[in-house]
Protein backbone atom coordinates (compact mmCIF):
# COMPACT_ATOMS: atom_id res chain seq x y z
CA UNK A 1 0.00 0.00 0.00
CA UNK A 2 1.17 3.50 -0.77
CA UNK A 3 2.51 5.69 1.96
CA UNK A 4 -0.18 7.99 3.34
CA UNK A 5 0.40 11.59 4.34
CA UNK A 6 -1.18 14.81 5.53
CA UNK A 7 -0.63 18.02 3.63
CA UNK A 8 -0.83 21.14 5.80
CA UNK A 9 -1.43 24.50 4.12
CA UNK A 10 -1.13 27.12 6.89
CA UNK A 11 -2.50 29.95 4.74
CA UNK A 12 -5.83 28.12 4.50
CA UNK A 13 -6.10 27.64 8.26
CA UNK A 14 -8.52 29.90 10.13
CA UNK A 15 -7.37 28.75 13.56
CA UNK A 16 -10.70 27.22 14.55
CA UNK A 17 -8.97 24.27 16.23
CA UNK A 18 -11.69 21.85 15.19
CA UNK A 19 -8.79 19.48 14.43
CA UNK A 20 -7.75 19.55 18.10
CA UNK A 21 -11.30 18.79 19.20
CA UNK A 22 -11.80 16.06 16.59
CA UNK A 23 -8.53 14.42 17.63
CA UNK A 24 -9.52 14.37 21.29
CA UNK A 25 -12.97 13.09 20.39
CA UNK A 26 -11.79 10.22 18.19
CA UNK A 27 -8.88 9.20 20.40
CA UNK A 28 -10.91 9.61 23.62
CA UNK A 29 -8.46 12.04 25.16
CA UNK A 30 -9.71 14.10 28.11
CA UNK A 31 -9.69 17.89 28.14
CA UNK A 32 -7.14 19.70 30.27
CA UNK A 33 -7.04 22.95 32.15
CA UNK A 34 -4.99 25.48 30.25
CA UNK A 35 -3.51 28.86 30.99
CA UNK A 36 -3.89 32.09 29.11
CA UNK A 37 -0.40 33.05 28.04
CA UNK A 38 -1.47 36.12 26.15
CA UNK A 39 -1.73 34.28 22.85
CA UNK A 40 -4.47 32.54 20.88
CA UNK A 41 -2.35 29.40 21.10
CA UNK A 42 -4.17 27.09 23.46
CA UNK A 43 -3.02 24.78 24.98
CA UNK A 44 0.49 26.15 24.78
CA UNK A 45 2.22 22.84 24.13
CA UNK A 46 1.52 19.23 23.20
CA UNK A 47 0.70 17.03 26.18
CA UNK A 48 0.09 13.30 26.69
CA UNK A 49 -3.59 13.96 25.94
CA UNK A 50 -3.06 16.55 23.20
CA UNK A 51 -1.74 14.90 20.04
CA UNK A 52 -2.11 17.90 17.74
CA UNK A 53 -2.43 21.63 18.09
CA UNK A 54 -2.40 24.83 16.12
CA UNK A 55 0.72 26.88 16.62
CA UNK A 56 -0.16 30.56 16.48
CA UNK A 57 2.51 32.86 15.06
CA UNK A 58 2.14 36.62 14.77
CA UNK A 59 4.34 38.19 12.10
CA UNK A 60 3.59 41.91 12.05
CA UNK A 61 5.32 44.09 9.47
CA UNK A 62 4.77 47.59 8.11
CA UNK A 63 3.28 46.26 4.92
CA UNK A 64 1.14 43.69 6.66
CA UNK A 65 0.53 44.76 10.26
CA UNK A 66 -1.76 41.82 11.00
CA UNK A 67 -0.21 38.66 9.64
CA UNK A 68 -1.26 35.59 11.58
CA UNK A 69 0.08 32.13 10.80
CA UNK A 70 -1.74 29.03 12.03
CA UNK A 71 0.43 25.95 11.83
CA UNK A 72 -1.02 22.54 12.55
CA UNK A 73 1.51 20.59 14.59
CA UNK A 74 1.82 16.88 15.43
CA UNK A 75 4.12 13.88 15.07
CA UNK A 76 5.68 14.07 11.60
CA UNK A 77 5.71 10.29 11.02
CA UNK A 78 9.26 10.35 9.62
CA UNK A 79 10.25 7.64 7.16
CA UNK A 80 13.63 7.52 8.96
CA UNK A 81 12.33 8.00 12.50
CA UNK A 82 14.83 8.90 15.25
CA UNK A 83 12.44 7.71 17.97
CA UNK A 84 12.19 4.24 16.43
CA UNK A 85 15.97 4.05 15.95
CA UNK A 86 16.82 4.73 19.57
CA UNK A 87 13.85 2.93 21.21
CA UNK A 88 15.23 -0.18 23.01
CA UNK A 89 11.94 -2.01 23.52
CA UNK A 90 10.74 -4.48 20.87
CA UNK A 91 7.38 -3.41 19.48
CA UNK A 92 6.95 -0.23 21.54
CA UNK A 93 7.22 1.96 18.43
CA UNK A 94 6.39 0.46 15.07
CA UNK A 95 5.67 1.45 11.52
CA UNK A 96 2.46 0.44 9.75
CA UNK A 97 2.22 -0.45 6.07
CA UNK A 98 0.83 3.05 5.47
CA UNK A 99 4.05 4.61 6.81
CA UNK A 100 2.57 5.59 10.18
CA UNK A 101 4.88 5.67 13.22
CA UNK A 102 2.61 4.23 15.90
CA UNK A 103 3.12 3.03 19.47
CA UNK A 104 2.09 0.27 21.85
CA UNK A 105 1.96 1.52 25.45
CA UNK A 106 2.04 -2.04 26.82
CA UNK A 107 5.49 -2.51 25.32
CA UNK A 108 6.83 0.95 26.21
CA UNK A 109 9.34 0.69 29.08
CA UNK A 110 9.26 4.38 29.95
CA UNK A 111 12.96 5.06 29.29
CA UNK A 112 12.21 8.28 27.38
CA UNK A 113 15.05 7.72 24.88
CA UNK A 114 12.59 8.58 22.08
CA UNK A 115 12.45 12.14 23.43
CA UNK A 116 16.19 12.40 22.78
CA UNK A 117 15.81 10.84 19.33
CA UNK A 118 12.99 13.06 18.01
CA UNK A 119 14.02 16.08 15.92
CA UNK A 120 10.59 17.71 16.44
CA UNK A 121 10.12 17.44 20.24
CA UNK A 122 6.96 15.34 19.87
CA UNK A 123 6.88 12.35 22.28
CA UNK A 124 5.15 12.98 25.60
CA UNK A 125 4.80 10.63 28.57
CA UNK A 126 1.56 10.07 30.46
CA UNK A 127 1.14 9.57 34.20
CA UNK A 128 1.88 5.87 33.84
CA UNK A 129 5.20 6.84 32.23
CA UNK A 130 4.20 5.54 28.79
CA UNK A 131 4.74 7.23 25.44
CA UNK A 132 1.82 9.21 24.06
CA UNK A 133 1.72 10.98 20.71
CA UNK A 134 -0.19 11.28 17.44
CA UNK A 135 -0.70 7.86 15.86
CA UNK A 136 -2.16 9.28 12.64
CA UNK A 137 -5.49 7.73 13.66
CA UNK A 138 -3.96 4.40 12.69
CA UNK A 139 -7.29 2.63 13.24
CA UNK A 140 -9.17 5.00 10.91
CA UNK A 141 -6.50 4.82 8.22
CA UNK A 142 -6.54 1.02 8.37
CA UNK A 143 -10.26 1.29 7.49
CA UNK A 144 -9.69 3.72 4.63
CA UNK A 145 -10.83 6.72 6.65
CA UNK A 146 -8.86 9.97 6.92
CA UNK A 147 -7.43 10.88 10.34
CA UNK A 148 -9.94 12.78 12.51
CA UNK A 149 -8.11 16.12 12.11
CA UNK A 150 -8.18 15.95 8.30
CA UNK A 151 -11.75 14.70 8.25
CA UNK A 152 -12.99 17.64 10.30
CA UNK A 153 -10.89 20.49 8.86
CA UNK A 154 -13.45 22.87 7.32
CA UNK A 155 -11.08 24.82 5.06
CA UNK A 156 -8.91 22.12 3.49
CA UNK A 157 -5.88 23.28 5.44
CA UNK A 158 -5.30 19.65 6.47
CA UNK A 159 -5.75 17.23 3.60
CA UNK A 160 -5.11 13.51 3.64
CA UNK A 161 -4.24 11.07 0.89
CA UNK A 162 -1.54 9.05 -0.84
CA UNK A 163 1.71 10.85 -0.24
CA UNK A 164 2.74 10.91 -3.91
CA UNK A 165 -0.65 12.25 -5.00
CA UNK A 166 -0.56 15.02 -2.37
CA UNK A 167 2.88 16.10 -3.59
CA UNK A 168 1.79 16.05 -7.24
CA UNK A 169 -1.32 18.10 -6.46
CA UNK A 170 0.65 20.66 -4.45
CA UNK A 171 3.08 21.05 -7.34
CA UNK A 172 0.19 21.70 -9.69
CA UNK A 173 -0.96 24.64 -7.59
CA UNK A 174 2.53 26.11 -7.43
CA UNK A 175 4.33 24.63 -4.40
CA UNK A 176 7.55 23.43 -6.02
CA UNK A 177 9.02 21.96 -2.85
CA UNK A 178 7.08 20.97 0.22
CA UNK A 179 8.51 20.98 3.70
CA UNK A 180 9.15 17.37 4.63
CA UNK A 181 9.24 16.12 1.07
CA UNK A 182 12.86 14.94 1.35
CA UNK A 183 13.68 15.45 5.04
CA UNK A 184 14.35 12.36 7.19
CA UNK A 185 13.64 10.03 4.32
CA UNK A 186 10.34 11.81 3.70
CA UNK A 187 7.92 12.99 6.36
CA UNK A 188 4.37 11.71 6.65
CA UNK A 189 3.26 15.28 7.33
CA UNK A 190 4.00 17.73 4.51
CA UNK A 191 3.79 21.51 4.71
CA UNK A 192 3.05 23.93 1.89
CA UNK A 193 4.92 26.99 3.14
CA UNK A 194 4.99 30.35 1.38
CA UNK A 195 7.86 31.55 3.53
CA UNK A 196 10.89 30.20 5.37
CA UNK A 197 10.02 27.19 7.59
CA UNK A 198 11.55 29.03 10.54
CA UNK A 199 8.79 31.62 10.38
CA UNK A 200 6.28 28.84 10.92
CA UNK A 201 8.25 27.47 13.86
CA UNK A 202 9.99 24.56 12.12
CA UNK A 203 13.67 23.76 11.57
CA UNK A 204 15.05 24.36 8.10
CA UNK A 205 16.94 21.04 8.20
CA UNK A 206 15.44 18.63 10.72
CA UNK A 207 17.86 15.81 11.45
CA UNK A 208 18.27 12.88 13.79
CA UNK A 209 21.00 13.77 16.33
CA UNK A 210 24.39 12.83 14.88
CA UNK A 211 25.36 10.75 17.89
CA UNK A 212 22.34 8.48 17.24
CA UNK A 213 23.26 8.10 13.57
CA UNK A 214 26.86 7.23 14.54
CA UNK A 215 25.62 4.80 17.18
CA UNK A 216 23.23 3.15 14.75
CA UNK A 217 25.62 2.88 11.81
CA UNK A 218 28.93 2.22 13.59
CA UNK A 219 28.62 1.23 17.25
CA UNK A 220 25.76 -1.24 16.84
CA UNK A 221 27.55 -3.37 14.24
CA UNK A 222 30.85 -3.00 16.13
CA UNK A 223 29.25 -4.43 19.26
CA UNK A 224 28.86 -7.85 17.65
CA UNK A 225 31.74 -7.67 15.17
CA UNK A 226 34.07 -6.96 18.11
CA UNK A 227 32.66 -9.72 20.29
CA UNK A 228 32.58 -12.22 17.42
CA UNK A 229 36.07 -11.16 16.36
CA UNK A 230 37.71 -11.76 19.72
CA UNK A 231 35.88 -15.04 20.26
CA UNK A 232 37.07 -16.21 16.81
CA UNK A 233 40.58 -14.91 17.53
CA UNK A 234 40.62 -16.77 20.86
CA UNK A 235 39.62 -20.05 19.21
CA UNK A 236 42.23 -19.51 16.50
CA UNK A 237 44.89 -18.72 19.10
CA UNK A 238 44.00 -21.83 21.07
CA UNK A 239 44.27 -24.01 17.97
CA UNK A 240 47.37 -22.44 16.42
CA UNK A 241 49.52 -21.48 19.41
CA UNK A 242 47.77 -23.26 22.20
CA UNK A 243 47.56 -22.65 25.91
CA UNK A 244 50.50 -21.48 27.97
CA UNK A 245 51.26 -24.53 30.09
CA UNK A 246 53.81 -25.01 32.81
CA UNK A 247 55.13 -28.45 31.89
CA UNK A 248 57.25 -28.91 34.99
CA UNK A 249 54.58 -28.01 37.55
CA UNK B 1 50.77 -32.25 46.22
CA UNK B 2 52.77 -29.13 46.33
CA UNK B 3 52.93 -26.09 48.52
CA UNK B 4 50.20 -23.51 47.84
CA UNK B 5 50.32 -19.75 48.01
CA UNK B 6 47.30 -17.49 48.39
CA UNK B 7 46.82 -15.05 45.50
CA UNK B 8 43.27 -13.86 46.19
CA UNK B 9 41.42 -13.27 49.47
CA UNK B 10 37.90 -14.59 50.03
CA UNK B 11 36.62 -11.04 49.63
CA UNK B 12 38.41 -10.70 46.29
CA UNK B 13 36.98 -14.00 45.07
CA UNK B 14 33.42 -13.11 46.08
CA UNK B 15 33.64 -9.61 44.67
CA UNK B 16 35.04 -10.90 41.40
CA UNK B 17 32.11 -13.32 41.05
CA UNK B 18 29.62 -10.52 41.74
CA UNK B 19 31.34 -8.32 39.17
CA UNK B 20 31.53 -11.12 36.60
CA UNK B 21 27.94 -12.30 36.91
CA UNK B 22 26.45 -8.80 36.96
CA UNK B 23 28.62 -7.87 33.97
CA UNK B 24 27.49 -10.86 31.93
CA UNK B 25 23.79 -10.38 32.75
CA UNK B 26 24.07 -6.66 31.98
CA UNK B 27 25.73 -7.50 28.67
CA UNK B 28 23.05 -10.02 27.67
CA UNK B 29 20.19 -7.67 28.54
CA UNK B 30 22.20 -4.89 26.89
CA UNK B 31 22.25 -6.83 23.62
CA UNK B 32 18.52 -7.40 24.11
CA UNK B 33 17.93 -3.64 24.20
CA UNK B 34 20.48 -2.79 21.52
CA UNK B 35 18.89 -5.05 18.91
CA UNK B 36 15.34 -5.16 20.38
CA UNK B 37 15.51 -8.95 20.70
CA UNK B 38 12.14 -10.34 21.88
CA UNK B 39 13.68 -13.67 22.91
CA UNK B 40 16.15 -12.09 25.33
CA UNK B 41 13.45 -9.81 26.75
CA UNK B 42 11.26 -12.90 27.30
CA UNK B 43 14.04 -14.63 29.26
CA UNK B 44 14.23 -11.62 31.57
CA UNK B 45 10.45 -11.56 32.01
CA UNK B 46 9.56 -9.00 29.33
CA UNK B 47 11.08 -5.69 28.29
CA UNK B 48 9.74 -3.81 31.32
CA UNK B 49 11.22 -6.31 33.75
CA UNK B 50 14.47 -6.44 31.75
CA UNK B 51 14.78 -2.67 32.15
CA UNK B 52 14.43 -2.93 35.95
CA UNK B 53 16.86 -5.85 36.14
CA UNK B 54 19.35 -4.02 33.92
CA UNK B 55 19.09 -0.83 36.01
CA UNK B 56 19.39 -2.46 39.44
CA UNK B 57 22.16 -4.81 38.30
CA UNK B 58 23.91 -1.61 37.27
CA UNK B 59 24.01 -0.67 40.95
CA UNK B 60 25.44 -4.10 41.85
CA UNK B 61 28.05 -3.79 39.09
CA UNK B 62 28.99 -0.26 40.18
CA UNK B 63 29.41 -1.14 43.84
CA UNK B 64 31.42 -4.22 42.93
CA UNK B 65 33.60 -2.22 40.55
CA UNK B 66 34.20 0.37 43.25
CA UNK B 67 35.18 -2.29 45.78
CA UNK B 68 37.58 -3.85 43.27
CA UNK B 69 39.67 -0.70 43.45
CA UNK B 70 40.90 -1.84 46.86
CA UNK B 71 41.78 -5.24 45.43
CA UNK B 72 43.69 -4.44 42.29
CA UNK B 73 44.28 -0.76 41.56
CA UNK B 74 47.58 -0.43 43.44
CA UNK B 75 49.14 -3.40 41.66
CA UNK B 76 47.67 -2.30 38.33
CA UNK B 77 49.32 1.10 38.54
CA UNK B 78 52.78 -0.20 39.40
CA UNK B 79 54.91 -0.37 36.25
CA UNK B 80 58.62 -1.02 35.67
CA UNK B 81 61.01 -1.88 32.82
CA UNK B 82 59.80 -5.49 32.71
CA UNK B 83 56.37 -4.27 31.68
CA UNK B 84 57.87 -2.72 28.55
CA UNK B 85 59.61 -6.03 27.77
CA UNK B 86 56.30 -7.81 28.34
CA UNK B 87 54.63 -5.57 25.78
CA UNK B 88 57.56 -6.08 23.37
CA UNK B 89 57.05 -9.85 23.45
CA UNK B 90 53.23 -9.51 23.50
CA UNK B 91 53.10 -11.36 26.79
CA UNK B 92 54.54 -14.43 25.09
CA UNK B 93 51.13 -15.24 23.68
CA UNK B 94 52.36 -15.32 20.08
CA UNK B 95 54.90 -18.07 20.69
CA UNK B 96 54.61 -21.70 21.70
CA UNK B 97 57.71 -21.53 23.90
CA UNK B 98 57.71 -17.97 25.15
CA UNK B 99 60.36 -16.22 27.20
CA UNK B 100 58.46 -13.83 29.42
CA UNK B 101 60.11 -11.16 31.58
CA UNK B 102 59.61 -11.61 35.33
CA UNK B 103 56.24 -10.31 36.53
CA UNK B 104 54.84 -9.09 39.83
CA UNK B 105 51.48 -10.12 41.26
CA UNK B 106 49.78 -8.92 38.07
CA UNK B 107 51.31 -9.22 34.63
CA UNK B 108 51.27 -6.23 32.27
CA UNK B 109 48.24 -7.44 30.37
CA UNK B 110 46.28 -7.89 33.58
CA UNK B 111 47.25 -4.36 34.64
CA UNK B 112 46.06 -2.87 31.35
CA UNK B 113 42.91 -4.93 31.49
CA UNK B 114 42.09 -3.72 34.98
CA UNK B 115 42.74 -0.07 34.10
CA UNK B 116 40.54 -0.40 31.01
CA UNK B 117 37.83 -2.09 33.06
CA UNK B 118 37.96 0.68 35.64
CA UNK B 119 37.84 3.47 33.03
CA UNK B 120 35.16 2.01 30.75
CA UNK B 121 33.31 0.34 33.62
CA UNK B 122 33.02 3.72 35.36
CA UNK B 123 32.00 5.36 32.08
CA UNK B 124 29.30 2.77 31.36
CA UNK B 125 28.03 2.97 34.95
CA UNK B 126 27.86 6.76 35.20
CA UNK B 127 26.31 7.15 31.74
CA UNK B 128 23.84 4.39 32.58
CA UNK B 129 22.72 6.16 35.74
CA UNK B 130 22.24 9.40 33.80
CA UNK B 131 20.04 7.62 31.20
CA UNK B 132 18.12 6.01 34.04
CA UNK B 133 17.75 8.95 36.39
CA UNK B 134 17.63 11.99 34.08
CA UNK B 135 15.24 10.75 31.38
CA UNK B 136 14.06 13.31 28.88
CA UNK B 137 17.07 15.57 29.40
CA UNK B 138 18.09 15.54 25.75
CA UNK B 139 21.68 16.80 26.03
CA UNK B 140 22.69 14.62 28.98
CA UNK B 141 20.88 11.56 27.63
CA UNK B 142 22.39 11.81 24.13
CA UNK B 143 25.94 12.14 25.50
CA UNK B 144 25.36 9.34 27.98
CA UNK B 145 23.82 7.10 25.33
CA UNK B 146 26.92 7.58 23.18
CA UNK B 147 29.36 6.98 26.05
CA UNK B 148 27.34 3.98 27.30
CA UNK B 149 27.54 2.34 23.87
CA UNK B 150 31.20 3.15 23.18
CA UNK B 151 32.08 1.62 26.57
CA UNK B 152 29.91 -1.37 25.75
CA UNK B 153 31.77 -2.00 22.49
CA UNK B 154 35.14 -1.78 24.30
CA UNK B 155 34.03 -4.06 27.13
CA UNK B 156 32.54 -6.60 24.73
CA UNK B 157 36.02 -6.90 23.21
CA UNK B 158 38.04 -6.75 26.44
CA UNK B 159 35.94 -9.04 28.66
CA UNK B 160 35.93 -12.11 26.36
CA UNK B 161 39.72 -11.78 25.95
CA UNK B 162 40.04 -11.65 29.74
CA UNK B 163 37.83 -14.73 30.14
CA UNK B 164 39.80 -16.67 27.51
CA UNK B 165 43.20 -15.75 28.96
CA UNK B 166 42.12 -16.49 32.53
CA UNK B 167 40.70 -19.91 31.71
CA UNK B 168 41.75 -22.26 28.92
CA UNK B 169 44.59 -20.12 27.58
CA UNK B 170 46.44 -20.25 30.89
CA UNK B 171 45.72 -23.51 32.69
CA UNK B 172 46.04 -23.10 36.43
CA UNK B 173 44.68 -19.56 36.48
CA UNK B 174 40.96 -20.19 36.86
CA UNK B 175 41.40 -21.98 40.20
CA UNK B 176 42.21 -18.58 41.73
CA UNK B 177 38.55 -17.63 41.20
CA UNK B 178 37.51 -20.70 43.21
CA UNK B 179 40.19 -21.38 45.80
CA UNK B 180 42.23 -18.19 45.74
CA UNK B 181 45.40 -20.24 45.91
CA UNK B 182 47.96 -21.36 43.33
CA UNK B 183 50.84 -23.83 43.53
CA UNK B 184 54.00 -22.16 44.78
CA UNK B 185 56.01 -23.43 41.80
CA UNK B 186 53.44 -22.08 39.34
CA UNK B 187 53.50 -18.70 41.06
CA UNK B 188 57.28 -18.63 41.17
CA UNK B 189 57.33 -19.09 37.41
CA UNK B 190 54.46 -16.78 36.50
CA UNK B 191 54.85 -14.08 39.12
CA UNK B 192 58.45 -14.35 40.37
CA UNK B 193 58.69 -10.77 41.61
CA UNK B 194 55.55 -11.23 43.68
CA UNK B 195 56.94 -14.40 45.25
CA UNK B 196 60.17 -12.52 45.95
CA UNK B 197 58.22 -9.79 47.70
CA UNK B 198 56.36 -12.37 49.74
CA UNK B 199 59.51 -14.12 50.87
CA UNK B 200 61.21 -10.79 51.69
CA UNK B 201 58.19 -9.88 53.72
CA UNK B 202 58.53 -13.03 55.79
Amino acid sequence: MAKKALLITPELCIGCRACQVACKSWNQLPAEKTQNKGSYENPGDLTPTLYNKIRFVEVPSEKDPIRWLFVSQRCMHCEDAGCMKICPSPGALYKTKDGIVSFNQDKCIGCKLCIAGCPFDIPRYNQKNKISKCNFCEDRVANNQPPACAKTCPTGSITYGDRDALIANAQKVGYQKLYGQMDLGGLGVLYAFKDAPKLYGLNENPRIPESIVFWNNVLKPLSYIGLGGVVAASILHYLVIGPHKEEEV
Amino acid sequence: MSEMVRKASTFEILNHWVLAISCILLAISGYGFLFKIEGIAAVFGGANMMKDIHNYLGIVFSVSLFLSIFNWLKDALTFDADDIKWIACAGGYLSKHPKIPPMGKLNTGQKFYYIALLVFGTAIAVSGFIIWLLPGNKTYVLWSHLIHNISFVVLMIAVPVHIYLATIANPGTFRIMIYGTVPYKWAAKRHPKWIQELSHGK
